[in-house]
């Protein structure tokens, strides 16, 4: 017969640690093992580190027997537009792939995994740093011939099993090699390594592939919704008459959350607190847009994460449920849950009441103990001492409205809703990004204080000045979103100040309007 | 070590006839052996570590063959080794990753190639160019022509590579000088097959020692006057015999193509990629019949001039592909033909790009512009000019297919012990301001990218305390070097800590004993705990340092983030003068979970107490502000979406790769961040104390209200 015209080339992506080396192996000696002449590189440097890294095998679809004197010469190198099946063991190195021009809609067969392994970049962001998935899902399904596209991670899990078996069986599914199954399990078995555990993860990937899998979205996250309580029946019935629909259901949540929260007056206090929010909406003719997301971020500052709250997370009963449903301890092994807390003389003041902690805070800030004076514990919290520690604490919970935190935070709510208002006046648009820079405050300690401050920045520099006609209202709306997503992006770092000071030297300020 | 070679050592032992399989560098090894080395030395690093590894676990044959093993501790120690054969007719063979190492080398390899050698000495170098490479770009070439080493560049399949190596040796006895064998990283790891020979134990070794030692003969010392002699000897003699062996034996290679008037020129490492190019460009096919004629370059220093004329001869044009600048093969044929009075035009950079790795496109579209530009006659241009505009066209527009997407470097490992040191000195940089960070080669070079991204500069290995000698005296604060045990070994132990103490300097150096070269594999070195053969070689950084004389020392366990904090802020800020030494001590942590998972294997099937920690975090108590990522950078920290209803932002999670070093928790601790991180321990294998006293705590929470049900 005449001999094949070109190889088949086969490029894999995977990341550093999941076994793509032990892969590449697999296939080479199963192919090895047809007689077929085989040529596998790789550059594993330090990537082998959790870092991204690439595989490449080419495969001559006749063996050896039929070629005669002919010896193919195989590259080392995978070529853009020149891959028969491409392999990423993430979704994201999967669209690295369609950039490198390795996903090409003439040859290309790409078989991914659709689970993320977030970059640091996307981890680390203040807010919400991770690349679209819907994008690269695009991309995948527009640039491949045909593509196999299942969350490989979850079936290793399942099988118990690791990735890269998992990714030899849907390699051997999507049928573009000239290598049947059996012939890879052999290659497993040859190998000798962990075999049973392989085979499971290999049968399971096979098994995904000829299930044939669904390009799908994946599933929206399980969301805690707070339980339903006798005592709030009438407020909530309440609500639903004055709330418009749009809103009703995050209200309902805020409601529900502020009552467990505190009590049935600070829910109620929520509900006043958003009446003039409805009317501002209404005003603006929002369609309760500004109403839905004024009342998300209302209900999470109004639960602030004071010393009180924690502790009644920590002895929530569901909590110890979660953490033994995720450890698995079997019936007779002791699971043991240890906490650290690091209260500072703020966190001592913040439930102390204001004519006490003023002073104390005074003086401490004079003596330079604030960030400096610290109590670290590390309380065992599924222990009897330990939990009753905390469950006092959360006992805590009917003071609160008489300690300095709570003043503080109403204060400042007050004033972010009166802002939230007054914009409003001008643009539900503007309103809307003043209400969503309650996101910059969030976090403990430090974290906070930054937070806190890098939203009093953007309030002096951009929302006071545009309420006073300084700045135009397109540049002000966009100006209010680049620094808050300036800040969101690198809390610590000077993204803001530098994104500030641009926004300060394009738009220079008009003369106030009146 | 982090991988075992079981496998590969059974390959080392094949013997006539019987086919060797696996990737090339271990092709090289058994070519070492087939030819019949005394003694082999060299120090790891990527590509080329396995050489030595898979002779380290080896030993019971390297042993009965008579070879001497070395691994050394820097690679010129490696390259003073190949003294042995200026003077004995012993071949030897050393090995590291380049350009680096051979600078580390460069003044052993001067001595050597000035006197010559009498056995065959050859240098396996990692040529650590292109995608994958971690070093600087340069080119091993400009060595081998100043010390006038010839430089091989063998066609990447096995058996090529396997005969120059043999041919290697033969050509450095015939021409008394030291060989150079030059390959690129993925013709390192490329895998093959080629016909094993019995290896060979050498004529002289250990096993049959050279009875007399050499007798006194000043011509074989790089020292004046004998230095000029030599350097009349290398051009004279050595250059010629070296030619006319490689053409006798036919190193480098002609395929013929019917495109007769033009042809190209091809480092030998490059053949592959070149014929692919030509193949997608309609010109060649799979099995190496080419239109173009090749003249294959399996020595690229020297050349030899008649093979290089008599391809060129009758030619209008030839494209020189050579990867690397500066274009010194371009550059020689274009003096050859000069000198041969030969018109035939030569294109090499300009057709291809200056610099940069010469992948498949570049070359794809290199050779298409050499093509139109040189128009062979007998050639329908338009469709090979077809052919690369699409590869062309499809690179853009694949390149905005996704847009710009997130970086995905190499990082440190979860619970890696160096990886606590960086949250403590971001941590000291917000209390007491920046700091100048002169950063090192190794594992903890990852600190130079998110979420630490410290680092002034790097210098090289184990070179960090050197490069902040002239920052020190000229800044304000007091820089901090931060460099591994490895490097410390390496150099690090000279060029710095004595150069800073003989100077009287001041400065901070943060050494990261994990007890491995672990970057490179985790290979043993001088303070290793323990080594193949279990002996510790007994070597301790902390005496070394205080009998050099260093009074400021603290070793600290890196896990320890508020303790390691205290201890360089003090370091920073104490009057007292003079090198303030901090080792950061912790084991390796893949090494350790290696051992570690063994031993709980064992344990649990024993029916032992284990117990099993891992690190969680509250999604309920965490706000989603990450400042704790920003701190640690471990894989096993991440993101999931918020269960709370009424927030976006994704919260912080521990996943069930945790190995539990704590440093999440000690993050928290230390930066005040949140108390949303918990500590969940599993007593696997519980003794009767342990359950009894669950059985009595558990009912009792429940009636606390903590709902914990009983067992």
């Amino acid at each position: 017969m005449s001999a094949p015209v070109r190889p088949l080339t086969l490029l894999i992506a995977a990341l550093g640690g999941e076994g793509g080396g032990v892969l590449t192996g697999w296939i080479v000696d199963a192919a090895g093992a047809l007689g077929f002449p085989v040529q596998s590189t790789s550059i594993p440097g330090v990537a082998q580190r959790t870092g991204a890294t690439t595989y490449y095998i080419e495969i001559l679809p006749a063996p050896w027997s039929e070629l005669g004197e002919r010896r193919p010469v195989l590259s080392l190198v995978p070529g853009a537009g020149d891959i028969d099946v491409m392999v990423a063991s993430e979704l994201l190195e999967a669209g690295r792939a369609v950039a490198g021009g390795f996903v090409t809609p003439e040859r290309t067969t790409l078989i991914a995994s659709t689970h993320r392994i977030l970059a640091m970049t996307e981890k680390m962001a203040g807010g919400d740093g991770q690349f679209d998935i819907g994008r690269l899902l695009k991309a995948v399904e527009e640039h491949a011939q045909s593509h196999v596209l299942f969350d490989m991670e979850d079936t290793a899990r399942q099988s118990g099993s690791v990735i890269s078996a998992v990714m030899l069986g849907a390699i051997a599914g999507a049928g573009r090699l000239p290598i049947p199954p059996e012939a890879f399990a052999t290659a497993i078995r040859t190998e000798g390594k962990a075999v049973d555990a392989n085979l499971r993860g290999f049968a399971a990937g096979l098994a995904a592939v000829r299930r044939g899998s669904e390009l799908t979205q994946p599933a929206a996250w399980e969301k805690r919704r707070q339980p339903a309580r006798a005592t709030l029946v009438q407020l909530e019935r309440q609500a639903i008459e004055v709330m418009p629909r749009a809103a009703i259901e995050i209200i309902l949540e805020g409601l529900r959350r502020l009552a467990a929260y505190q009590d049935l007056a600070y829910a109620r206090l929520y509900l006043d607190r958003l009446a003039p929010i409805r009317d501002a909406d209404l005003g603006a003719a929002a369609g309760g847009r500004l109403l839905r997301e004024t009342a998300r971020h209302l209900a999470v500052r109004m639960s602030f994460e004071d010393v009180i709250r924690v502790a009644q997370a920590k002895t929530d009963p569901a909590r110890l449920a979660r953490i033994r449903a995720d450890m698995r301890p079997a019936a007779d092994e002791p699971l043991a849950i240890f906490d650290f807390f690091k209260p500072g003389i703020e966190e001592l003041c913040s439930i102390l009441p204001p004519f006490l902690a003023r002073p104390i805070l005074a003086v401490a800030a004079r003596r330079g103990w604030l960030g400096k004076v610290y109590w670290g514990m590390e309380v065992r919290s599924n222990a009897v001492g330990g939990f009753l520690r905390l469950k006092l604490l959360a006992k805590l919970r009917r003071w609160r409205r008489f300690t300095h935190r709570f003043a503080e935070e109403q204060t400042a709510i007050e004033a972010w809703l009166a802002l939230v208002i007054a914009t409003a006046k001008l643009s539900t648009d503007l309103a809307l990004e003043v209400a969503d820079c309650a996101r910059l405050i969030k976090g403990y300690g430090a974290t906070h204080a930054r937070g806190v401050a890098n939203y009093r920045k953007i309030e002096t520099r951009i929302i006071r000045p545009a309420l006073s006609g300084s700045y135009a209202l397109p540049v002000a709306i966009d100006a209010v979103a680049a620094a808050r997503t300036a800040a969101l992006a690198d809390p610590e770092g000077d993204r803001l100040e530098q994104t500030l000071a641009e926004i300060e030297r394009r738009a220079p300020r008009r003369a106030a309007a009146e | 070590m982090e991988r075992s070679f079981k496998k590969e050592i059974e390959a080392l032992k094949l013997g006539d006839g019987e086919v060797f399989r696996g990737e090339g560098i271990l092709a090289v090894t058994k070519a070492l052996l087939q030819s019949g080395v005394s003694y082999v030395g060299g120090y790891q690093g990527a590509p080329v570590s396995h050489l030595l590894d898979v002779l380290v676990e080896a030993e019971d044959i390297i042993g009965g063959l008579g070879v001497h093993l070395e691994t050394c501790t820097n690679e010129a120690s490696a390259a003073a080794m190949l003294g042995a054969s200026i003077n004995y007719p012993l071949r030897g063979a050393v090995t590291w990753k380049s350009i680096v190492g051979t600078n580390v080398a460069s003044d052993a390899l001067s001595n050597l190639a000035s006197p010559g050698v009498m056995g065959g000495a050859l240098i396996i170098v990692g040529e650590d160019y292109g995608e994958g490479a971690s070093v600087i770009q340069e080119r091993s070439h400009a060595f081998a022509m100043k010390s006038s080493i010839w430089l091989l560049d063998p066609r990447p399949d096995l058996p090529v590579i396997v005969r120059l190596v043999e041919k290697g040796f033969e050509l450095s006895e015939a021409s008394h000088a030291p060989v150079m064998m030059e390959l690129r990283i993925r013709a390192c790891h490329v895998s093959g097959a080629f016909i094993a020979k019995d290896n060979r134990r050498a004529a002289q070794s250990h096993l049959d020692p050279i009875a007399v030692p050499a007798r006194f003969n000043y011509d074989r010392l790089a020292h004046p006057p004998a230095t000029f002699a030599q350097e009349m000897r290398k051009i004279g003699e050595r250059l010629p015999a070296a030619q006319a062996f490689i053409h006798a034996h036919a190193l480098n290679e002609h395929f013929a193509g019917d495109l007769a008037d033009i042809g190209i020129i091809v480092q030998g490492g490059l053949y592959n990629s070149v014929l692919r190019a030509l193949e997608r460009l309609g010109l060649a096919d799979a099995y190496g019949a080419t239109r173009v004629p090749l003249y294959v370059l399996n020595v690229v220093y020297p050349l030899v001039p008649e093979e290089v004329t008599r391809f060129c001869a009758g030619k209008t044009a030839v494209l020189v592909v050579e990867e690397g600048y500066p274009d010194y093969i371009e550059q020689q044929v274009n003096v050859l033909l000069r000198r041969a009075d030969l018109q035939t035009r030569v294109l090499g950079k300009g057709a291809l790009p200056e610099v940069g790795e010469y992948t498949g496109e570049v070359l794809l579209a290199g050779v298409a512009s050499f093509l139109a530009d040189s128009h062979p006659a007998g050639l329908d241009l338009a469709p090979v000019a077809a052919a690369a505009e699409r590869v062309a066209a499809l690179k853009q527009a694949a390149a905005g297919a996704v847009g710009e997407l997130p970086a995905r470097p190499p990082t440190f490992c979860t619970g890696c012990p160096e990886r606590p040191v960086f949250s403590a000195l971001k941590l000291m940089q917000r209390e007491i301001g920046p700091t100048h960070i002169s950063a090192d080669i190794g594992c903890h070079s990852f600190a130079t990218f998110a979420p630490f991204a410290m680092g002034n500069s790097i210098l090289g290995y184990g070179m960090s305390l050197a490069s902040a000698a002239g920052v020190g005296p000229n800044l304000a604060t007091r820089p901090i070097a931060v460099m591994g045990d490895g490097g410390f070994w390496h150099n690090g132990i000279i060029t710095g800590v004595a150069s800073n103490l003989f100077n009287q300097g001041d400065g901070v150096l943060v050494i990261m004993q994990n007890g491995y070269t672990s970057a490179t594999g985790q290979q043993f070195m001088p303070s290793s705990s323990t080594t193949r053969n279990g002996a510790a070689p007994g070597m301790s950084i902390e005496a070394t340092l205080r009998a050099m004389g260093v009074r400021w020392l603290r070793k600290v366990r890196t896990y320890g983030v508020a303790a390691m904090l205290k201890t360089l802020k003090e370091a920073m800020q104490t009057a007292e003068r003079g090198l303030k030494v901090i080792i950061a001590d912790g084991e390796c942590q893949l090494a350790r979970q290696r051992r570690v998972r063994a031993e709980d294997a064992g344990k649990l099937a024993r029916g032992e107490r284990v117990v099993t920690v891992r690190y969680g975090v509250d999604d309920e108590i965490c706000t989603g502000d990450h400042s704790c990522i920003r701190l640690s950078g471990c894989p096993s920290l991440t993101v999931k979406p918020n269960p709370d209803p009424l927030r976006t932002d994704p919260v912080a999670s521990v996943i069930e790769s945790c190995v539990g070093c704590g440093l999440c928790g000690e993050v928290a601790h230390a930066a005040v961040l949140c108390p949303s991180f918990y500590r969940a321990e599993v007593i696997r294998n519980p003794s009767r104390w342990d359950r009894a006293l669950d059985r009595i705590r558990r009912p009792v929470i429940a009636a606390l209200g903590g709902a914990e049900i009983a067992a």
